[in-house]
C-alpha cells in the first residue's frame, strides 16, 4: 500500500515534475512567444531592423505585398502563417482607441496563459499578435518623432533597392527601369508626376491609390524628402519615365501649347489642386479603402492575369518564407480582395484562405469615417499607415479605363474627384483614350458631375471635359453637348466663383465651340452668360461709368482670353449667330472697352485682343443688311435700285453657296453707283447724335475707324491686323449711310496711308485683308483717287512677274484680290490706268494672263487689262511700250476651272457645264479645303473673314481666304465650293 | 427627314457600290455633291429639311459610274465606306469619296422617293 503509496507517490511527484518540466517546457515557450511578440510589437514601433534574425528575403517580401509601410507589414509577415483565422480583429480595430495596442498586448499574454495548452495556443496568439500588427501600423505614426513614418525611412532604404531589383527581375516589362531606383527612392515626387505623362495606363494606382497619401503627404513633397522614401518600392518602374518636375507642371506645358487655343491640362494642376485643398480632403483612412472596393467590379475575373508580374516574386517571397500555396494566394488575390466584400463568391474564398486580409482591408471598409483612425492620422503626422500600405502595396495594379469611369459614380467624393482627375491625365493628348471615354459612355457621367455641389469633384470634372473636348474628334463635343453638357457648364460657370474653374469650363466652351453644329448651341445656352459672367467684369467696361473713379482697364485673363475666343469662334456661325451677338446685353460695348484699353496700354499683341478684334471684324459683317433698321440708312442712290434693299435684298444674302451670283453682280453695280455719288462725301458732316450709340450701333461709328487703325499701327500680330483690315473692310463695304462715314473717316483719320504701309506685311493674309479694305475704301470717289496715287506701287510689287513668284510668294487668293483690287481702283478712272501703267504693271500683268497656273489669277488680270485697254487715251503710250491688242485680249486658252482642284478637265469633257444653270452651283472650288477646322481648337482661324460685299451668308468662313468677288466675271471667283465632282 | 446634329439618323437606305472609272491619273466617279456641315443648307434645293447640313447628290453625268450604279441627283450620301457623311465639312465628303487608293466605294444613301415607299408600304395594312 505504502509502496503502492511511495510508487504511487513517486508516480504523482514524477508525474508532477513531468508536469512541472512540461509546463516549464511551456512556460519557456510561452515566453519565447511572447518575447517574440514583444519584438515584434517593438519593431513595429521602431524601424525595423533589417539584421533581425528574420530572413530578410522574407521580409522583403512583405514590403511588397503587404505595404510599404514597414512596421506594418513586418509585423503581419512574421506572425504565424496560421493567423489565417483572424477575421474578427477588424470589426474591433475601428472603434479601438491608439492606445490598444499596449492592452492588446497584454490580452495576449492572458490569453495565452489561459490557451496554454497546445500549440494551437499559439494561433491564438498569433491572432492577437495580429490585431496588435495592424494598431502598430497604426502607431507608427504615431512614433517619437511625430513625423509621418521617419523612423522607417533608413531600413527601408535598403529594403527598397532589393525589392525593386527583383521587380525588374520579375517583372520586366511592365517595370522598365530598374537602375533608376536609387533616383527615384530620393526623388519620389518628381517619378511621380512625370510618370503620369508617359504610361497612363499604369499609373493609375499611383494616383488614385495614392490619392490619401498624396494629400496628406503634400506638404512633405516638397520639404521632406524622408517621407518620399516610403514610396519607391511600389514604383520601381518610374525611373523611366523620369522627368524633372517640372516638365509636369502648367506653365511651362502651356507655354509648348502656345498655339493651342485651349491647351490641356496635364496632372500637374490638379497636383497643385491637391496640395492645395489638403486640408479638406484630409479622409485619408476611407478614401484608400474605398478606393481597393472599387477595383473588385467583374472586369477583375482574371486577377492573374492581371497581376502577372508578381507572381513569381510573390512565388519567391513565398519560398523564403516558407510558406506553403495558401499564402501565395492571398498574394496574388490581393487586389481583388478589397472588393470582396461586394462579391460573395470571392469573399468566401477569401474567408477560407486568408483573412487576414480581410481583417486588414475590409474593416476600414465596413466603417469609412473611423473615428479613431482619423485621429490617428492627425495626431501621428497626416498619414495613415494602413494606406501607406495600400499604396506602396505591390500588388495594385493600375485599373483600367472601365474601372476608371465606374470610379466616377462612386459614392465618395474624393474617388469620384480624383477618377475625374486621373480621366483627365489619361485623356491628355491621347485620341484613342478619348474615343474609348466616350463610347464607355463615361462623358455623361463627368458632365452629371458638373453639377456636384464639391468644388473638387466639378474640378476635376471639367478638366476631363476640356481634354476630352480638345482635339480634331468632333465626336467628343457632339458627345458632350447630347448629355447636356453645355448648359452644365454654363450652369457652373454661373455658380462658381473659382477663377481656375472658370477657367477649365472657359476653356472646354472654346473647345466646343470649334466645332461648327454646336456653335448655335452655345450660343443658344451660354451667350450671355459668358457676356454676363466674363466679358463685361473683365473688359472693365461698366454700364454706367462712375464718374468719379477712372475707367477700368481690361484685365486679359485667361477666362477672358478663352471666353473671347469661344465667342469668336460662335461668332462665325452664319447671320443668325451675328445678330445674336449684337443684340446681346453689353457685348459690343464691353469688347470695344476691352480694345480701347489695350490701345491705350498699348498691350494689343495678345491673343486676348485677337480674339476681340475678331469677334468684332465678324460682327460688323453684313452689318448694313442685318442691324435692326438698316433701311432707314440705305444710300438713296441703291434704293432706288429695285430689290437691293429690304426683305427681298435679305433673301438674296442668303444665297450662299448655292448660288447667289446675281445679287453680288447687283451690289457691285451699285456700289459703283455709289462710287460716283460719293464725290459729295469729300466733305462729309457726320450725323450729330443726341445720346451715346451703345450696343450693336456702336459697331459702325465712325469711331471704330480710329481704333481699328490704331491695332493696324500698332500691333505685331498677324492676326490681329488681318481682323482689324477685315473689320475695316466689312464697314466699308455696305451702301448705307454709314459705311460712307466710315469710308470717309478712313480717309480722314490718316488711314490710308497706314493700309497702304501694310500691303508691304509679309504676312499673307494681312495683304489680302488690306487689299481688300482698299477696294471697298475706294468705292468712295476721293479715296479712289488718292490710292492710285499713292498705293499702286505696292498693290503691283505684291503681283507676281511673270512665271516667277516675288519673294513673297502670296496665294493665289491674295493675288487675285489685288487684281480685284487694281481693278477697281483702274475703273472709271483714266487717271489710276495711268498710274497703274506708270508702275510697270502691264508687263506683269500680261504675264499672269498669259502663263499663270490659276484660272482666277488670270481671268482677275485679263480683267484689269480689258479695263485698261478701254482708256482710248492711254493705247498710244501703251502701243508705245510695245503692247498691242492682242496683249490685252483674254487669253482663249484658259484652263479649265477643273485643274483648280488637280482633276484636271475631267468634269469639262465628260460632263455638260453646269455650273450657270442648276441653281447655280458653281463647279468646284478647291478653297474649299481651307474650310478644314482647326480642330486643334486652336481656333486662331476660325474666324469668318467676310468676302468683301458677296452677299453669302456662307458657312465655309474658314475659307475666308477668298478674295473680293471680282467685279466683271463674279462667277469665277464666287465663294461657293458647294459642289465638288468627284 | 430630320436631322438635328448630334442626333443618330434614322432613314431608309440604300447601298450604292460604284466602281471608279480611271482615266489616266484620274479615277472618276462621275457624279458631284453638295452641302456639308460647312456649307449653307439653306440652298440646298434637295433637302427636304433646310437646315440639314448633309451631303447630297447634285449631278450626275450621264453614263459615268455613278448613274451605272444607280445613284441619283438629290440622294442623300450617309456614309461612305462605312465612313459617316452627314457630319463632315464638304471637303471631308470630297476627300474621303477620292481617295486615289480606292477604287470602288460603297454608298449608303437615302432619297426621297425610297422613304415615301417605304412610308406607303408601312401606312397600308
Amino acid at each position: 500500500m505504502e509502496d503502492y503509496d511511495v510508487r504511487s507517490a513517486a508516480s504523482i511527484l514524477a508525474s508532477v515534475k513531468e508536469q512541472e518540466a512540461r509546463f516549464e517546457q511551456l512556460t519557456r515557450a510561452l515566453e519565447e512567444e511572447r518575447r517574440n511578440v514583444n519584438l515584434q510589437l517593438e519593431r513595429a514601433n521602431l524601424p525595423p531592423n533589417p539584421s533581425t534574425s528574420q530572413p530578410i528575403p522574407w521580409q522583403q517580401v512583405v514590403m511588397q505585398e503587404q505595404s510599404p509601410s514597414n512596421a506594418t507589414s513586418l509585423a503581419m509577415m512574421q506572425e504565424p502563417q496560421e493567423v489565417v483565422e483572424e477575421t474578427v480583429t477588424i470589426e474591433e480595430d475601428p472603434g479601438t482607441p491608439t492606445s490598444h495596442v499596449s492592452v492588446v498586448t497584454s490580452d495576449d499574454g492572458t490569453t495565452r496563459r489561459t490557451e496554454t495548452k497546445d500549440l494551437t495556443s499559439n494561433v491564438k496568439v498569433t491572432k492577437m499578435v495580429k490585431t496588435v500588427t495592424t494598431r502598430t501600423v497604426r502607431q507608427v505614426p504615431l512614433g517619437p518623432d511625430g513625423l509621418p513614418l521617419p523612423d522607417g525611412t533608413s531600413p527601408l532604404g535598403s529594403y527598397t533597392d532589393s525589392i525593386d531589383r527583383r521587380y525588374m527581375k520579375n517583372g520586366g516589362d511592365r517595370f522598365i527601369t530598374p537602375q533608376a531606383t536609387s533616383t527615384l527612392t530620393r526623388s519620389y515626387n518628381n517619378s511621380y508626376n512625370d510618370s503620369y505623362g508617359e504610361t497612363p495606363e499604369s499609373q493609375y494606382v499611383r494616383h488614385y491609390g495614392l490619392h490619401d497619401g498624396y494629400v496628406d503627404l503634400a506638404d512633405n513633397y516638397g520639404s521632406l524628402s524622408r517621407g518620399v522614401n516610403f514610396r519607391p518600392p511600389r514604383y520601381p518602374y518610374m525611373p523611366n519615365s523620369y522627368r524633372p518636375e517640372n516638365s509636369y507642371t502648367l506653365p511651362i506645358r502651356k507655354d509648348d501649347y502656345g498655339h493651342v487655343a485651349q491647351p490641356q491640362v496635364p496632372m500637374g494642376s490638379s497636383t497643385v489642386d491637391l496640395n492645395r485643398s489638403q486640408p479638406e480632403r484630409f479622409q485619408p483612412e476611407p478614401y484608400g479603402l474605398e478606393d481597393d472596393r472599387r477595383s473588385l467590379g467583374p472586369e477583375e475575373e482574371e486577377p492573374y492575369e492581371l497581376e502577372p508580374d508578381y507572381s513569381t516574386a510573390n512565388r519567391r517571397t513565398l519560398q523564403g518564407a516558407n510558406r506553403g500555396r495558401t499564402h501565395r494566394e492571398p498574394l496574388r488575390d490581393g487586389p481583388r480582395v478589397r472588393g470582396y466584400a461586394d462579391d460573395p463568391i470571392e469573399a468566401e474564398l477569401i474567408d477560407e484562405r486568408h483573412p487576414y486580409i480581410h481583417g486588414m482591408y475590409s474593416a476600414p471598409l465596413a466603417q469609412p469615417e473611423r473615428g479613431s483612425m482619423a485621429s490617428l492620422d492627425r495626431m501621428g503626422g497626416r498619414r495613415s499607415p494602413s494606406i501607406d500600405s495600400i499604396r506602396k502595396d505591390p500588388r495594385w495594379r493600375d485599373p483600367d479605363l472601365p474601372e476608371v469611369i465606374a470610379m466616377l459614380g462612386h459614392p465618395i467624393d474624393p474617388v469620384k474627384s480624383n477618377a475625374a482627375a486621373y480621366l483627365q491625365h489619361l485623356c491628355y493628348e491621347n485620341d484613342k483614350i478619348k474615343k474609348d471615354v466616350r463610347q464607355l459612355k463615361g462623358i455623361p457621367v463627368l458632365v452629371g458631375l458638373l453639377d456636384h455641389p464639391k468644388s473638387e469633384v466639378h474640378r476635376k470634372a471639367c478638366g476631363a471635359l476640356r481634354n476630352i473636348s480638345y482635339g480634331k474628334d468632333n465626336d467628343n463635343k457632339v458627345a458632350i453637348k447630347n448629355c447636356d453638357g453645355i448648359p452644365a457648364l454654363i450652369r457652373l460657370l454661373r455658380k462658381t466663383n473659382d477663377m481656375e474653374v472658370r477657367e477649365l469650363i472657359t476653356g472646354t466652351l472654346w473647345n466646343l465651340s470649334s466645332y461648327e453644329p454646336l456653335k448655335m448651341v452655345i450660343i443658344n445656352h451660354g451667350l450671355q452668360t459668358m457676356t454676363n459672367e466674363v466679358i463685361i467684369p473683365h473688359s472693365g467696361w461698366e454700364h454706367e461709368p462712375n464718374e468719379d473713379s477712372k475707367p477700368r482697364d481690361a484685365e486679359w485673363t485667361t477666362v477672358f482670353k478663352n471666353t473671347s475666343g469661344c465667342l469668336r469662334n460662335v461668332s462665325s456661325d452664319g447671320a443668325e449667330a451675328r445678330r445674336r451677338l449684337r443684340e446681346c446685353e453689353g457685348l459690343v460695348d464691353a469688347l470695344l472697352h476691352a480694345l480701347q484699353s489695350a490701345v491705350g496700354k498699348k498691350d494689343m499683341d495678345n491673343k486676348s485682343v485677337e480674339n476681340c478684334v475678331c469677334i468684332m471684324r465678324n460682327l460688323s459683317y453684313h452689318v448694313h443688311k442685318e442691324v435692326p433698321g438698316a433701311e432707314k440708312f440705305q444710300d438713296p442712290s441703291s434704293l432706288q435700285a429695285p430689290g437691293s434693299a429690304g426683305p427681298q435684298r435679305k433673301k438674296k444674302d442668303d444665297a450662299g453657296c448655292f448660288g447667289g451670283k446675281k445679287a453680288k453682280e447687283e451690289w457691285f453695280n451699285q456700289g459703283r453707283k455709289n462710287g460716283e455719288n460719293d464725290k459729295n462725301y469729300d466733305t462729309l458732316d457726320l450725323p450729330k447724335r443726341a445720346e451715346p450709340s451703345k450696343g450693336f450701333e456702336l459697331l459702325y461709328q465712325p469711331e471704330v475707324v480710329r481704333l481699328y487703325l490704331s491695332l493696324l499701327t500698332e500691333s505685331q500680330n498677324y492676326n490681329t491686323l488681318e481682323a482689324a483690315a477685315g473689320a475695316l473692310q466689312n464697314l466699308s463695304a455696305g451702301q448705307w449711310t454709314w459705311s460712307n462715314y466710315i469710308r470717309a473717316t478712313v480717309r480722314k483719320e490718316k488711314g490710308l496711308p497706314i493700309l497702304v504701309e501694310l500691303l508691304r506685311s509679309d504676312s499673307d493674309k494681312v495683304v489680302r485683308a488690306v487689299a481688300i479694305a482698299l477696294r471697298n475704301l475706294s468705292i468712295d470717289r476721293r479715296n479712289k483717287d488718292l490710292i492710285g496715287s499713292y498705293a499702286m506701287r505696292d498693290l503691283v510689287s505684291n503681283l507676281p512677274s511673270g512665271q516667277q513668284r516675288p519673294a513673297k510668294n502670296l496665294e493665289e487668293d491674295t493675288v487675285v484680290a489685288i487684281l480685284n483690287t487694281i481693278h477697281e481702283i483702274v475703273t472709271d478712272s483714266s487717271e489710276n490706268a495711268r498710274s497703274l501703267i506708270q508702275a510697270q504693271a502691264i508687263e506683269k500683268l500680261v504675264a499672269i494672263n498669259r502663263t499663270s497656273q490659276s484660272a482666277r489669277e488670270t481671268k482677275a488680270a485679263s480683267h484689269v487689262l480689258q479695263t485698261v485697254w478701254s482708256y482710248k487715251d492711254l493705247r498710244n503710250a501703251l502701243t508705245k511700250d510695245g503692247w498691242n491688242k492682242s496683249h490685252f485680249q483674254p487669253t482663249v486658252t484658259a484652263t479649265p476651272k477643273a485643274t483648280k482642284n488637280g482633276k484636271p478637265g475631267y468634269d469639262d469633257t465628260t460632263l455638260p457645264l453646269m455650273e450657270k444653270n442648276q441653281d447655280g452651283y458653281s463647279t468646284i472650288d478647291q478653297r474649299d479645303k481651307d474650310c478644314k477646322y482647326k480642330a486643334g481648337d486652336g481656333s486662331v482661324d476660325l474666324t469668318e473673314r467676310e468676302p468683301l460685299k458677296n452677299d453669302t451668308n456662307r458657312k465655309h468662313y474658314i475659307r475666308s481666304n477668298r478674295p473680293a468677288v471680282s467685279l466683271v466675271d463674279a462667277c469665277d471667283v464666287k465663294p461657293q465650293p458647294v459642289d465638288s465632282w468627284v | 427627314m430630320a436631322f438635328t446634329p448630334g442626333q443618330p439618323v434614322t432613314a431608309v437606305v440604300q447601298r450604292i457600290e460604284i466602281q471608279k472609272l480611271r482615266q489616266g491619273d484620274n479615277l472618276i466617279l462621275g457624279f458631284s455633291i453638295g452641302g456639308g456641315i460647312d456649307q449653307d443648307p439653306g440652298q440646298n434645293p434637295f433637302s427636304e429639311d433646310k437646315t440639314d447640313k448633309g451631303i447630297y447628290v447634285t449631278r450626275i453625268s450621264a453614263g459615268g459610274p455613278a448613274d451605272e450604279a444607280g445613284l441619283r441627283m438629290g440622294d442623300k450620301i450617309m456614309q461612305v465606306n462605312g465612313w459617316d457623311m452627314t457630319m463632315v465639312t464638304h471637303d471631308q465628303a470630297r476627300k474621303r469619296l477620292t481617295k486615289k487608293n480606292e477604287d470602288v466605294v460603297r454608298l449608303l444613301v437615302t432619297r426621297k422617293s425610297l422613304e415615301d415607299a417605304v412610308r406607303q408600304s408601312m401606312t397600308r395594312p
